[in-house]
């Protein structure tokens, strides 16, 4: 609880870093913040191309809602593990990357991972509002949902902090954790429903059954992945325009409690060694 | 008590010397260890007290500590044994522009530099003006700093660190920075702050520096204080050391 007095004390700091760096990334480009937008787009072009047009993968419309885009679909799981992927490799690295100043000056170390979470939330949030505007315009009554929806961006935001927190510590001490990273994260895409839906998964494990005898099915397994959840939550909230379930929203709120707990807890363990190791 | 403004009470700092060290998983999990290595004392034991309202000189051969006791003192290393207490709020300049954007205006940086230093944002308004007039780059604040000469940025940097205001201010080896013209101003800062009764500490190689601007000093030699008080006398036992050892 007293850390957490510490981390509000340097807000201020928490919010220049941030700023330094929403500032500084699209500096000298002509189109600045659209920037943010293209590589959702572009990886939505080609999904939906590669997904949608090829392997013919066609989710159920949107229920209530009755939207029936898959491009839009997409983006309502893309955009969020976009947000999560880039808040997770780029906190990674946001120690390491700040070695001079951490060794030069005395200030609270947490700021320079949580900056990071800000900055990235930042652009989302930009993604965000243009998706809720599409779906708007396509026929999906989004409105309603938005204060949920904020609710849930902001858990993700918590998760991603906690996960951010951990492995920035790891990887002064490990470097190798960042290229270890980036395959672990395209894997965990994969192993996401965002490109297809979630009753694939469902309709297989069923076919098959309990593995090797016991009750544990694939979905079992499938769903300890704390981003089907986040995913499904906001598919709901978005696509479908309905309320997720109760059961949803406690897997997430304790994931995301979870992680920020540990990512706290490790870092506050490393926090003041961090001048001497880097 | 309230005379003192650093006790630093029985510090000893100790690093890891490594002989090898392999900080990858794999040798993490192979050989159930990254490295081999042996404890390095880079300060044992010392203690001494800074008096308040003082400038005071740490002073030194290379490798002597100096600037391992100056991190303790700056909270960026932690002692392992020993503890310094302050009294006041303490600022360090150990390196002048850390943590610059060079993309951003000079502007820009101060309030970003100011709050790293840790002055609130009311702070940095109502010094805004005198960071700007004491760095002399009125004509360039809204270019971004990469376009500065390297004079420029240091003048910055030690513009703003220097008007952090606080009661403890941790100077290394900064001073030997910018023109002739901007040397003066900063004598002339340290005097300033020196009036309004603020405690410096310093460490320089400059002993004609430590002469003329402190008043206690202490000597440390591979990481142990060998003498501390009046500057003059301990300057005068540092060279005389460094006589005995060359003849």
């Amino acid at each position: 609880m007293r850390y957490l007095k510490e981390i509000l004390s340097s807000r201020e700091l928490l919010l220049n870093l941030t700023l330094r760096e929403i500032r500084g990334k699209y500096k000298r480009t002509i189109f600045g913040q659209l920037w943010s937008l293209a590589n959702p787009l572009a990886l939505m072009l080609i999904y939906t191309f590669v997904f949608g047009f090829i392997f013919r993968i066609t989710p159920a419309p949107g229920d209530p809602s009755g939207l029936d885009v898959f491009a839009l679909w997409l983006l309502c799981g893309l955009l969020p593990w976009t947000f999560f992927a880039n808040v997770v490799s780029q906190g990674l690295n946001s120690l390491v990357a700040n070695a001079t100043l951490i060794q030069k000056v005395s200030f609270k170390r947490i700021v320079l991972p949580l900056s990071l979470v800000g900055a990235a939330g930042y652009n989302w949030l930009f993604e965000m509002v243009v998706l809720v505007v599409a779906l708007s315009i396509i026929g999906a009554f989004v409105l309603p949902w938005l204060p949920l929806l904020l609710v849930i961006m902001l858990l993700l935001m918590v998760f991603a902090a906690g996960v951010a927190l951990m492995l920035s510590i790891a990887n002064v001490y490990f470097r190798d954790t960042q290229y270890f990273l980036s395959i672990i994260l395209q894997m965990w895409l994969y192993l996401t429903p965002i490109i297809y839906p979630l009753s694939l998964v469902q309709e297989q494990s069923k076919r098959i059954g309990g593995l090797f005898g016991s009750p544990i099915t694939i979905e079992g397994i499938f769903t300890v992945n704390p981003m089907v959840h986040f995913v499904e939550v906001f598919r709901n909230l978005l696509y479908d325009n309905r309320w997720p379930g109760l059961s949803e929203w406690l897997v997430c709120t304790a994931w995301a409690a979870g992680a920020l707990v540990v990512g706290v807890i490790v870092f506050r363990r490393n926090e003041r060694r961090l001048a001497e190791v880097l | 008590m309230n005379d003192i403004a650093v006790r630093v009470d029985g510090v000893s700092k100790s690093f890891r010397l490594y002989h090898e060290r392999n900080q990858t998983i794999k040798a993490a999990i192979m050989r159930r260890r990254t490295s081999v290595h042996e404890d390095f004392w880079a300060l044992r034991d010392v203690t001494f007290n800074v008096p308040r309202g003082s400038t005071f000189g740490l002073i030194g051969s290379n490798g002597s500590g100096k600037s391992t006791l100056l991190k303790c003192l700056a909270n960026i290393y932690y002692p392992n044994t020993g503890t310094i207490t302050h009294n006041g709020k303490i600022a360090a300049m150990l390196e002048v522009g850390s943590g610059f954007h060079s993309e951003l205006s000079g502007r820009e940086n101060i309030f970003l530099n100011g709050s790293i230093l840790g002055m609130s944002k009311k702070e940095v308004l109502s010094k805004y003006d005198e960071i700007v007039e004491f760095s002399g780059v009125e004509q360039f604040i809204d270019q971004p700093v990469k376009n500065y000469s390297s004079g420029m940025y240091v003048r910055l940097g030690f513009a703003i660190a220097i008007n952090v205001n606080p009661d403890i201010l941790i100077v290394d080896e900064v001073l030997a920075v910018g023109d002739a013209e901007f040397q003066e101003k900063c004598v002339g800062k340290f005097d300033e702050l020196k009036m309004a009764g603020k405690t410096v500490i310093l460490v320089s190689h400059s002993m004609e520096a430590v002469e003329t601007m402190c008043d206690q000093a202490a000597w440390l030699s591979h990481g142990e204080l060998k003498a501390v008080g009046e500057a003059r006398s301990t300057i005068s036992a540092y060279l005389d050391s460094l006589d005995s050892a060359g003849s």
